[in-house]
């Protein structure tokens, strides 16, 4: 019986604590009553490392974009400004952009943010031997950087580059000290508007408010930022107070957080969903086909029903209206079946079977949403051949050499500049393209290095109109990115959907 | 006893090492790594530099010799997601999963034990019906479902739990019952039929003739008997729950252990670190399998090891 009580005595003792520290340690309690203000937000991933310049990660983004700055930033409408740059860059030359600093901004342990600073941060990012996997996707122009005076710098690059003040939103600023240290990964220092506390490792990442903030202090005292992958968990823990904002809120589960009191917010997101039709062989070679089965989707349809309201219809292309390279003249085909049986039968394509490859559980209602797409062309009289494939096997397809008549994808795009995902979907050359159109090629190429914004924008705006017109895509919907908010949050998310704390506010 | 631990040990390693070949074959076979880490708009020059530095250009025989020659080095890499090498990681996780382990297997012993000793005492009564039914119900919920039962009620509703995550011992409660109950349920039943087994042997009434306590008949005499089918089924049980259910449990609670840190790697792709997952838990399955081949010889001394 002793050595019953020996393995009894353990878990009871357990369980006591487990009282004791329960009625202790409630997190999204203290809100009003004059005491420091905390929050705490579930991401979807813990951070691989909190060194801002190594990772394309977006948990350790979530984290960071509250401890470090870049020199422009962008609006929660998705305007670029100026941000620990004073104003915006001049161009010097073709291949040099000129930023001048703001002044008195200091690092969280002392450390100055001057040009030297700058200089550290641009050498260290795209230092080949540091191996940043930001480096290659949104760095690869930059070739150096150089100090006019103390807060003067000079960012060159390696061909003309009008993405360059977009990239420049992206890169944070490190302190040329600290980041040298061997910890630096476990012990972030910026110039922004919290400083770290502590990182354990699998449970959460706290921080706290910059009291020497330069923008004045935030709101906020205190955020913690907890890692929960799984959905009905964020649920649960929003429902129950753990958590003050959950992202990635499912629209089905919208209704379940305002019956409960709690918040449901949306804005514009960064997402689009669109097939790629191939344009050069098989039934969709016809463009009378392409058109017809745009105008064979009711997208209306699929945005209201599907996604519950929390999407729009696309306008003709992959770009939303806050991106650099919108076309605001483009109009959503119609939903128009007789059309388009019509022109299928101009076409000759009654019947045609289309082969439709996707994947499932990837990206919000794929599935569902593919489904919808067959459905609707079986309707037209379209043969719809919906394949749906694991994801590895799915990407073979998406990114190989035999283009199949159509492919889904999701777009995305973090630069929020059109150069990204034309360049991977529209651009014969692109990773994802099933076109072969030189022309359009050519204009993209031009938009790439066309350093005047109106130019570039009327490049684009041609861009974007020939894959309107000759329908190389079936445009579907760009997805709104929902949150889930407890009563006493009050916070207008961002269309670039960065959780940046100091725009967050507590009500009593 | 020494030859015995020897060849245990052997056959363990052939065990392990088989593990370790069919895991390098089918994450291999499954997919390319390469395309699902980058992101979907990388350049194809991204992709094929990404491929060299992780060493996926290289034919599969030879990434199989070199992952042969670093698994006699316990060296499984570094992980490609978070960048640190796997067995720091992996060994960084396993006491998490062990402390939601343990517990339930000891919840599971000191609940099941008494409730079908008890039962055994009177087949047909009305505390064995009742254990029969509430078994059988235990056994039949599937863990995610019950795990998210008690979220719902006692962290949504009754809001005397947290909902997720690890850090304090009450975050403990709900995940440790999820294992537990379900396994309560399994293990009374083998208890509870091996008891009375036992308590209709010859040996029983003769003790009870010659005057012995009915309790310790009951308690030493038969429990120890009938304790070898509930050793085979705890052992099992343990495998299960550190192999199996605690990935389902620990993902639904957050609770990072080593069970949500494969469902990671696997949504990742990161084939280093899926490996040393695979190898840890392999090693630990063949230690608990040892384990409690030696504790049937401490029950029973006629076991022989061999």
């Amino acid at each position: 019986m002793t050595r019953l009580v020996r393995l009894v005595a353990p878990l009871a003792v357990l369980a006591l604590v487990g009282a004791a520290c329960d009625t202790g340690g409630g997190t999204a309690g203290g809100g009003g009553g004059g005491g420091p203000t905390e929050i705490t937000i579930a991401i979807g991933s813990e951070p691989t490392t909190l060194d801002p310049q190594l990772r394309d990660d977006g948990g350790e983004r979530a984290v960071n974009d509250n401890i470090y700055e870049t020199l422009l930033v962008r609006t929660p409408d998705g305007e670029l400004q100026p941000g620990l740059a004073a104003d915006f860059p001049e161009q010097v030359d073709e291949t040099t952009w000129r930023f001048t600093l703001r002044e008195g901004v200091t690092f969280h342990d002392g450390e100055p943010f001057n040009a030297d600073a700058v200089v550290h941060s641009v050498e260290r990012i795209i230092d080949p031997a540091f191996e940043s996997e930001q480096a290659g996707s949104f760095f690869g122009t930059i070739t150096g950087a150089e100090a006019v005076d103390e807060l003067t710098v000079d960012i060159t690059t390696s061909g003309p580059d009008p993405v360059l003040p977009s990239r420049m939103y992206w890169m944070k600023m490190v302190p040329p000290e600290a980041s040298q240290e061997a910890d630096f990964a476990e012990n972030p220092v910026g110039t922004g508007p919290y400083r770290f506390v502590e990182w354990v490792r699998g449970d959460h990442v706290t921080l706290e408010a910059n009291p020497d903030y330069w923008d004045g202090p935030p709101a906020i005292d205190r955020v913690t930022f907890r890692f929960v992958a799984e959905p009905g968990t964020r649920l649960a823990g929003l429902l129950s107070g753990e958590l003050d904002l959950i992202t990635n809120l499912l629209p089905e589960d919208v209704e379940t957080v305002e019956g409960a009191g709690k918040q449901a917010v949306a804005v514009q997101g960064l997402e689009h969903p669109v097939i790629i039709l191939n344009t050069e062989e098989g039934v969709t070679a016809d463009p009378r086909v392409r058109e017809a089965l745009n105008l064979a989707v009711d997208k209306e349809a699929l945005a209201n029903d599907l996604y519950g309201g929390n999407a729009t219809v696309d306008p003709c292309q992959i770009l939303s209206p806050s991106w650099t390279g919108f076309n605001e003249d483009l109009q959503p085909y119609p939903y128009d079946p007789d059309r388009a049986r019509a022109l299928l039968q101009e076409a000759n394509a009654e019947g045609a079977t289309v082969e439709l490859i996707g994947t499932r559980g990837r990206w919000l209602k794929d599935g569902e949403l593919l489904e919808a797409v067959a459905g609707y062309w079986n309707e037209v009289g379209i043969d719809a051949k919906l394949r749906i494939f694991e994801f590895d096997e799915y990407l073979n397809r998406l990114f190989g050499e035999v283009r199949p008549d159509a492919v889904f994808v999701v777009s995305s795009n973090e630069l929020l500049d059109a150069s990204r995902n034309l360049g991977a979907y529209y651009h014969m050359d692109g990773i994802g393209a099933s076109n072969e159109d030189r022309e359009l090629a050519g204009i993209l190429d031009r938009a790439l290095t066309e350093t005047d914004p109106e130019q570039r924008e009327a490049l684009y705006a041609e861009a974007t109109q020939i894959a309107c017109d000759g329908a190389y895509f079936v445009f579907l919907l760009n997805i709104n990115d929902t949150y889930g908010m407890s009563e006493r949050l009050s916070w207008q998310p961002r269309v670039d959907a960065k959780l940046l704390v100091k725009e967050m506010s507590v009500t009593a | 006893m020494g030859r015995f631990a020897v060849r245990r040990i052997a056959q363990g390693l052939i065990v392990i090492f088989g593990v370790t070949v069919v895991v390098f074959v089918v994450t291999r076979l499954v997919g390319d790594p390469v395309d699902v880490l980058l992101p979907l708009e990388a350049t194809e020059q991204q992709r094929r530099e990404f491929e060299h530095r992780l060493g996926f250009d290289r034919p599969i025989p030879v990434q199989f010799v070199d992952y042969v020659e670093d698994l006699t080095r316990f060296d499984f890499g570094e992980s490609f997601w978070q960048h640190r090498p796997v067995m720091e990681i992996v060994l960084e996780h396993l006491p998490r999963t062990f402390t939601l382990v343990i517990p339930a297997m000891l919840l599971m012993v000191v609940l099941a034990v008494p409730l079908g000793v008890l039962a055994a005492l009177r087949p047909g009564g009305l505390l064995d019906r009742a254990t029969v039914v509430l078994s059988l119900i235990g056994l039949s919920i599937p863990q995610f479902w019950l795990a998210l039962l008690f979220i719902l009620v006692l962290a949504v509703e009754l809001r005397i739990l947290p909902p997720l995550g690890g850090g304090s011992p009450a975050h403990m409660i709900m995940p440790v019952l999820s294992l537990a109950l379900p396994a309560v349920g399994r293990l009374a039943m083998i208890v509870r039929s091996s008891m009375i087994d036992e308590l209709n042997q010859q040996y029983v009434k003769m003790a009870l003739a010659k005057g012995m306590p009915y309790a310790r008949v009951v308690g030493v005499h038969a429990l120890r008997n009938a304790s070898i089918p509930a050793l085979t089924l705890s052992g099992w049980e343990f495998i299960r729950a550190l192999a199996g259910y605690s990935v389902i449990v620990e993902y639904v609670f957050q609770w990072p252990g080593v069970g949500f840190l494969a469902m990671q790697s696997i949504e990742r792709q990161d084939l280093f670190l899926l490996q040393g997952i695979v190898f840890v838990v392999a090693v630990m399955v063949v230690i608990v399998n040892i384990i409690v081949d030696i504790l049937y010889k401490a029950v029973d001394p006629r076991v022989k090891l061999a």
